[in-house]
């Protein structure tokens, strides 16, 4: 049974780690915390898996968990990143088919939200995710109406920050 | 067209992270120890309870004998087996609201359910200190109450002292030793939980914000 949840867990994982290497990028700013917020979310996507009932997707249910963790649980800690050492080669994003002005959008994208709070972070990443405000309001328990005022105060932010 | 949907538009085709990990990677990851603030809250809570539980064993025999100088033993040991059951009615609840924590709550609740733990622990220490305090209260109302009975217990060797003298430094230093206590108490507090807390007191306060706007 163990054995069964474990590889449906890395499986499950595995294809969406992407999500939580997008939130690791939103809420650390090098490479040495994004893995260890990456790995605490790891620790934390496993340890609540068996309550995981499957009646949202995986996807879904990640999306809370990481979150949560990124916002409440993780504190910068100075323990052993069990991964193979990578170099330094931090936030460059390098791909073929990307042109270099959404290159730079991206960077400046990033660079903006980092200077947001933490819950404004939040929001605006489940907007440029196109979550509905229903699963918005519901992550962060906040009212719909609450949701969408701070989602317009934080995007005007955004906006200030990238448009001075 | 917002300013926005160009930015996520570029957000939309952002390569996917070049540096992904295999699951036998995740799978060493999710087996180790996590050090989350929860956690940490829990280990100090811990230290909390056992630090005052040790104050208390650890209280030398010597501290008693005023008491039963003053005969109020039997009040104390009365006292003390009450202290001992509300002691664990602390760890109970502590555990309990511990336990309680779910990261598959909503963002706001689950803020709300650590700062819980947090509670208990200073529901915790202020009842410790209120017990101090109403102990050293009632103490010193047996002893004022009776001047040769403080006599006896301030000065057991019968030195030449005069009474008011003997009131004064018994007051001062009570005063004094309690302001020590609590001043070391709350730089204690303000230290480490104002580190642990500080993140989640300011998202917490986020949240609420527009609740009141």
């Amino acid at each position: 049974m163990q054995k069964n949840l474990e590889e449906k867990f890395l499986l499950d994982f595995e294809a969406n780690q992407n999500i939580a290497h997008k939130i690791c990028r939103l809420y650390t700013t090098n490479r040495e915390a994004h893995n260890d917020l990456f790995q605490e979310i790891t620790i934390q996507l496993w340890k609540n898996y068996p309550k995981f009932r499957g009646d949202s997707k995986f996807s879904t249910w990640m999306y809370r968990v990481a979150l949560n963790t990124a916002i409440s649980l993780y504190r910068k800690s100075t323990r052993k990143i069990k991964t193979q050492d990578i170099s330094d080669f931090a936030y460059k994003i390098k791909s073929q088919d990307y042109d270099d002005t959404e290159e730079l959008q991206l960077k400046a994208l990033y660079k903006a939200i980092h200077q947001l709070n933490d819950i404004d972070k939040a929001l605006i990443f489940l907007y440029l995710e196109d979550k509905p405000y229903k699963e918005i309001s519901e992550t962060l328990g906040i009212t719909s109406v609450n949701a969408r005022v701070k989602m317009n105060r934080a995007k005007e932010k955004l906006k200030n920050i990238l448009n001075p | 067209m917002d300013v926005l949907d160009n930015y996520k538009k570029a957000w939309k085709n952002q390569p996917e992270e070049s540096n992904k990990l295999s699951s036998v990677e995740i799978y060493k990851m999710a087996q180790s120890r996590s050090s989350s603030i929860v956690k940490w809250i829990f280990i100090v809570g811990v230290l909390e309870f056992i630090l005052w539980t040790v104050v208390n064993i650890t209280i030398p025999d010597r501290f008693y004998k005023i008491y039963e100088d003053l005969n109020l033993m039997e009040y104390l040991n009365i006292f003390m087996g009450l202290h001992y059951v509300i002691i664990l009615v602390f760890l109970f609840l502590f555990y309990r609201n511990y336990k309680r924590v779910s990261l598959l709550e909503n963002t706001k609740k689950l803020i709300q359910k650590i700062l819980k733990i947090r509670k208990t622990v200073k529901y915790y220490v202020f009842y410790n200190l209120a017990t101090v305090s109403l102990g050293c209260i009632i103490l010193n109302m047996f002893m004022f109450s009776d001047n040769n009975k403080l006599m006896k217990v301030m000065n057991p060797d019968n030195l030449a002292l005069d009474i008011q003298q003997v009131i004064t430094i018994t007051i001062i230093s009570q005063i004094i030793g309690l302001l020590i206590i609590l001043v070391l108490l709350w730089l204690f507090y303000k230290l480490v939980y104002g580190i642990l807390l500080r993140k989640l007191n300011k998202n917490y306060k986020e949240l609420v914000k527009l609740t009141y706007n």
